[in-house]
This record gives C-alpha cells, structure tokens and sequence, in this order.
C-alpha cells in the first residue's frame, strides 16, 4: 500500500514528531507573549468594542417594552 | 488632539442583512424538501432538478455560503468598521462585495439544479463560479485591508485578527482546491485525481468549516458578546491563545474525513492527533465566551440577543467536542458515513452559526432602525421554536446514526452478517428521518416568526443610512509619531504574513509528500483509463449527485469486505477526476458494483427502484430514459482529461472514441434484450450510466494474480491486504 512505499521513501515517521514540535513553539511563543504583555494593555485591547466612538443616541432599554 | 468626526456605513450592513434573512428561509426550506425526500421520495414532484441529489448540494451551498456567508458580512462590515474607527475603505468595494456574493448565489441556484456540478463537497460550483468567487473575495479582503490601514484605532482588537484569517485563508483553500480544466462552459476536471484529489478536498472541506463558518463567528463572537452583555470580554489573553492555537491547530485536522479510507496512514494519524488537539483552544473560547457573561446573567433571561449567544456558543462548544471524539479512528469506524455526521454538522450549522446570526440579527435591526423590538413574546418564540428544531432534528439522527453503525458491523454467532441487506438497515431508521423533518420544520417556522419580527421592527423604524462617530486622530507631526505609526501600520501586514504561515505549514506538510511521491504510488497494473461511454456515464453519476448517498471507498474492516467486496486500494483511483469516494452513505458503497448485478438489473432499478428493492428510499431517475447522451460533449471531455493526466492516445477523441462508444452503448443494449427489455435506446443516458456502473471496482478482478508487469507497477496480489477488523 501507499503507507508502505512512504515510509520506505524515509522520513516520515518524523511528520508527526515535528508538527507537534512546530505546534509546541508556536503555542509556548503565543503563550509567553501573552503573558508578557502589561494588565493596561490587555484591558484596554479589551475594551475595544464598548467604545466605538458613535455619538450616543440610542436607549438600551427601549427594546425591551414587553 | 485632534477629533475627526466621520460615518460609519450602515446601509451596506443593511443589505447583508436583509440577504441572509431571505437567504436563510430559501437554504432552509431546501433543506427541509431534502429531508422530507428521505422518507417519501415523490416529494421529488418528479422534477430531476429537486431530485434529492441535485438538492443537497443546493441545500448546503444556500445555507454555508447564502445565509451563513451574507450573516457573516452583515456581522464584519458593522463591527469592522467601529472596531477601526473608521468608514470602510471603500464603498464601491463593499457593494461589489454584495451584488458580487448574491450574485455568485444565484448562479449556485441556477446551475445546481441544473447538474452543473464538481462534486466535491461545498465547492460544487463550476469554474466560471468559482473565478467569479475568487474575484469577489478579493474585492472584499482589500476592502478589509484597507479599512484596516485607514483606522483610527492604533490597536487591532482580537475579533479583526479572525476576520484577517478568514480572508488570507479562504482565498488559499479556495484556489488550490478548485484547480480544474474547463470541458465546457460548466463542465470541468479537477487537476487531482484519487487519494490526492480526497485529500486536498477535505482540507479544503474540513476548513471551509474552520475559516468560513468557525474562525469569522469566534470574531463576531468576541464584539457582538462583550456588546450585549456590555462587558469586555472575561480574558483577553485567553482570547490571543485562542486565536494562534486554534488557526495552527485546524489547518492540519482535514485528514479525518477520510479515516480507514485509501489515504496513507500516516496522514490519517497526523490529522487525528491535530483534530484531537483542537479541543483545547476551542473551548478556551467557548469558557471566554460564556465566562464573559459572569454577573450578567440575569441578562440573558430577558435579552434574546444573549438567550441566542448563550445557545451559539454552547453550541459550538458541543461541536467541538464531538468533532474531535469523531476524529478518533475507533470511534470514526462506527460514526462515518452514517446520519451521526449530520447530527453533528447541524449541532454546529442551526445551532452555532444559525443562533449567533440571530443573535446578530435582533441586536443589529433595532439599532440600525433607530427603534425597539416589535415584539419581544415573538423573539422567545423563535428562541424555543429553534432549540426545540435543534433537539428535534440532533437526537434522532444520533439514534438513526448510531443504530445504522452498530446494524452494519452486526455479525451473527456464525460468523456472517446479520443484516446483509443494506435496505434493512435503512427501514429500521425511516422513522427518525421523519422526526428529523419535524425538527427542521420547527426551525424554520422559528425562523419565519424572527423575520416577521425583524420586519415589523424595521417598518416601525426609521432606517439610519450613516452613522456619526467621533475619534482622536493619531498623531503625525513629530518625527517619533511618525515612526511609531509606522511601526503600528506595518503590524497588520506583519500579523497577516504570520497568520498566513501558520495555516501554510500545516497544509503544506499534509498535501505536499503526497504530491511529490507521486511517482511511487503503487499503480495497479490493470487499472485503466475509463471508456468514452463510461466516462459520460460517470458524468452522469456526478450530475445527479449520486455521490450525496453512495461511497466508493470500503474501509479495510471484515464487515465491509463482508458486505462490498475487496477494500479499496489508493492506486484504484488514479484515473478518478475528481474522486468520488462520498461521505455518507444513505444507500450501499458502490466501489465494487460492476458485474454485481445484470445490465437490466440496473436499467429496471434506476426506473424506479422500488420495483427490485422493495421499501427503497432512492428516487426514481425517468428522465435517464429519455434524455440522450451529449455524446458532442466528448471531445471536450477526452481532452480535458488528457491534460489532467488521464493517458489516453493523441487523437482518440477524434472519431475513435465515438466509435468505442457506439460499440460499447450496443453490447449494453444486446444485454438489456437478454433481461427482456427490448425497447432500450443505445442512445438514452441510462446507457451511460449503466456502462460506468458496471465498470466500478472490476479493475482489479482483471489484475494477474502474481507476478511483477515490469512496469514497476505492482499486481495486486502483492498489495498488503492487512484488513484491520
């Protein structure tokens, strides 16, 4: 079969060890970045989307007359 | 500091909406005439265009790319530009994004019905369609680009880097997937064939689920849920860890779709071990979702945008739990190719993207209408109506899964199969195909009840086209502000190219071996090229979207060989452009089908088929019997197939082919007279497809049983039988 061909053909029984090495480095990286970056920041990244500047108009309550 | 006054564009977010509501009743009422077909057949109103076939796909691209695509555009084009404090980039862009998309929808209505079809799974689409989407695409990631570039907001919050992903990695997935040569104005051949076309369509299929219908909504997720609940969201980290974690983690997971199928083992282990992976960072984002609502949830007793959200993410978190359980072989051996992986779809189409698009939806119109609710009684009625369509749709396809999975494995004490019929294992689960219907029903009465709400609250409204906004402007005159908004301005590029070799490499490690050992895969010696008439009557075979019900692959375990035949073999397939391996089987494999049954056998059950399986569930085909075959299209053909690798000789198609053809459509019609029917034309598609039929799986009968051709072709005999169970 195809399977017996590929691994004859060298190497393949290191895909997996290297994606999951590739997925550890980029998941630790993304991990410590993270954790790095000041409360400030990540407080105000945060609170982007309650605060989009549109001039306020609109009563929250209103929708709900039931 | 200066503060710029501008408007954000309301009436593009308009128009989407008003798409996917339309949209949303026309895939859904699609989906329920499939559903009824399953267990009455004639709803088919004998047209061959809502032929059950025909119709799921048009079921699947109206929903996906209808309601779903026009939900999620509706949802980007609002919060992208709040989110960047800014007018999208351009709106010339934004309204050929729009009659671009619906347009594209209209010609999926057009020629799916129609028969003009790839085949392959949410990219049935021909290839005018699919240059037209590519073009469309582009329109709106420049368009999204550029909003980002012209924004006011130096920060690029996290649900902006999911609408990035989405953008970089459709455009990939839709391009390399839909590489074909045209054989007509609506026919086409994918460049692929066999173990190498499977692969590349389920990567492409497993992340158009990833890309198109999980990675923007986790986006609309991360505003529209800090929105409601007016809170940010509980962890921002949590939700950069989410981002990187689940768009590495998915590109590699396509693999499972095709567990214990021809493809290489090791590939079926890499994208089991990533799919098992994938857990994690999905329900980190479903936790960060429903943990968001922490002290707010007296809120979603009252409000249905967060009564929706609630059932959206909980939704999503069951799918991505069962997604990954499913991935695990073991479990797979039983759930694939059964109604466990429509159950699990649905979970993840009504109840994930169909509830966060309503939720949407009755936070959007109010606001954008300047007005309040209707009704709110109307809204928790299309709230129970939904969930109740959801459980009523879910439970019993898990049951008729389940029970079909355990009925084909089921071998009696002798050592034969219990159920040998395929037929019988269908009636046992008839009944729950009902209650599936009712299921349906119930959501898309629950979806009318939310339009008629939606509607009336947009006519009670007045219809805000701009909406005015203020933002500080980033500061330019110094020397240092300049350069940190230059350094701010080249993150997005930075962030894209980041997010583009993250979904690369997983790609690129799966598909990229099987393309270079080409050379090596073990080619079956007696595996040939199809005939002309076989290959209009495969032709045939896609146009009716056979596919949709049968398989072509019998996985290594005894009770396939068992029920099929010999299990297949990845160099059987090398002639097969595109694959059609199927994946899901509402009737019986048909890998091995050739020689099974007499040529009339096939000619009286294609006319109806309940005549020779009594109780059978599969449609009558009439219109096989009087349609005649486009043997003008060969030429055509031949030649495509030429190009995509299929060696046939230079010339053939020119006069030797047809002769082939006539010669083969006459042998055909001999054969019918033998089984009594006499009035059989040599010209009638049935022809063509009986040919194709007959022709399934034989190669390998033919094969010498030892012996190396010398070809460095390997006879089958030497093949590793090595069946698992």
């Amino acid at each position: 079969m195809i399977k017996n061909v590929l691994s004859d053909i060298g190497g393949v029984g290191l895909y997996g060890v290297i994606s999951v090495c590739l997925f550890f480095i980029v998941f630790s990286g993304a991990l410590i970045w993270t954790l790095l970056q000041r409360r400030t920041l990540m407080n105000e990244m945060g609170g982007l989307p309650l605060n989009d500047g549109e001039t306020p108009k609109f009563n929250e309550g209103e929708s709900r007359h039931e | 500091m200066k503060t710029e006054t501008f408007r954000y564009d309301n009436r593009i977010v308009r128009a989407f909406a008003i798409a996917t509501m339309v949209w949303g009743i026309v895939g859904m009422s699609a989906g329920l005439l499939a559903a009824v077909q399953l267990f009455w057949p004639e709803a088919n109103l004998s047209l061959q265009f809502v032929t059950f076939g025909r119709l799921r796909p048009l079921h699947t691209n109206a929903v996906i790319f209808a309601f779903v695509g026009n939900g999620m555009f509706m949802g980007v084009y609002y919060s992208l530009q709040r989110l960047c404090k800014a007018r999208m980039f351009s709106d010339a862009l934004s309204w050929i994004n729009f009659w671009g998309w619906n347009a594209i929808i209209v010609a999926a209505a057009l020629t799916l019905p129609l028969g003009f079809t790839t085949s392959k799974e949410y990219a049935e689409l021909e290839w005018p369609i699919d240059l037209a989407i590519t073009l469309i695409w582009v329109a709106f990631a420049v368009n999204l680009f550029g909003t980002i570039a012209k924004r006011r907001e130096k920060h690029l919050y996290v649900a902006i880097w999911f609408y990035i992903a989405t953008a970089v990695t459709v455009a990939v997935l839709h391009i390399v997937n839909s590489l074909e040569v045209p054989a007509g104005a609506f026919k086409s051949y994918s460049i692929y064939a066999g173990v190498q076309d499977a692969l590349v369509q389920w990567w492409y299929g497993h992340n158009a689920v990833a890309f198109f219908l999980t990675t923007p909504f986790l986006g609309l997720m991360y505003y529209f849920l800090p929105k409601a609940a007016n809170r940010p969201v509980f962890s921002y980290r949590l939700s950069i860890i989410h981002f990187w974690a689940l768009i590495f983690l998915y590109i590699w997971a396509g693999p499972h779709h095709l567990l214990y199928t021809a493809l290489p083992d090791w590939a079926q282990s890499l994208g089991m071990v990533f799919s098992v992976m994938l857990v994690a960072p999905s329900w980190g984002g479903m936790l960060n979702g429903l943990l968001t609502l922490r002290g707010a949830w007296d809120k979603v007793r009252q409000d249905p945008v967060l009564k929706f959200m609630v059932v959206a993410v909980t939704a999503y978190g069951m799918a991505t739990l069962e997604g990954p359980m499913l991935s695990i072989k073991s479990v797979n051996s039983l759930s694939h190719y059964t109604d466990w992986t429509i159950a699990h779809v649905h979970t993840g189409a009504l109840g994930w993207n169909g509830f966060i698009i309503f939720s949407m939806l009755y936070w959007l119109v109010p606001r954008l209408w300047r007005t309040p609710l209707y009704s709110l009684k109307l809204a928790n009625w299309h709230f129970w109506l939904g969930l109740l369509g959801i459980m009523f749709y879910a439970i019993p396809m898990y049951w008729a899964g389940v029970t079909q999975g355990l009925m084909w494995k089921q071998f009696t004490p002798d050592g034969f199969l219990q159920y040998p019929n395929f037929l019988e294992t269908v009636m046992q689960i008839v009944p729950m195909y009902r209650l599936r219907a009712i299921g349906g029903t119930l959501f898309l009465v629950g979806t009318i009840v939310g339009v008629y709400n939606l509607v009336r609250t947009m006519r009670s409204g007045v219809f805000e086209p701009d909406t005015e906004a203020q933002a500080v402007v980033q500061a330019e005159a110094s020397g240092a502000a300049e350069h940190g908004h230059r350094w701010i301005e080249s993150k997005p590029a930075l962030f894209t190219l980041l997010a583009t070799v993250a979904i690369l490499i997983g790609g690129a490690v799966e598909i990229i071996p099987m393309f270079l050992i080409r050379s090596n895969v073990p080619t079956i010696s007696s595996v040939k090229p199809y005939t002309p008439l076989e290959v209009l009557g495969r032709d045939l075979y896609i146009r009716e979207g056979c596919v949709g019900c049968h398989s072509q692959m019998i996985r290594p375990f005894r009770s396939e060989t068992e029920r099929y035949g010999e299990y297949s073999k990845s160099g059987e397939y090398v002639f097969d452009h595109p694959f059609l391996w199927g994946s899901k089987r509402t009737g019986p494999d048909l890998q091995r089908e050739g020689g099974r049954y007499p040529d009339a056998w096939h000619y009286n059950h294609m006319e109806d088929p309940r005549s020779v399986s009594p109780g059978s569930i599969m449609p009558p085909y009439p219109w096989l019997y009087t349609q005649t075959l486009d043997t003008n299209a060969l030429p055509a053909r031949i030649a495509a197939l030429r190009k995509v690798g299929v060696p046939y000789p230079p010339g053939f198609e020119n006069g030797e082919a047809q002769k082939q053809l006539a010669a083969q459509a006459a042998k055909i019609v001999v054969n019918l007279r033998v089984g009594s029917i006499t009035n059989a034309a040599p010209n009638a598609e049935i022809i063509g497809l009986i040919a194709y039929l007959q022709r399934l799986g034989t190669d390998i009968k033919s094969a010498p049983a030892a012996a190396d051709a010398g070809d460095g072709s390997v006879p089958v005999a030497a093949l590793n039988p090595n069946p698992v169970r």
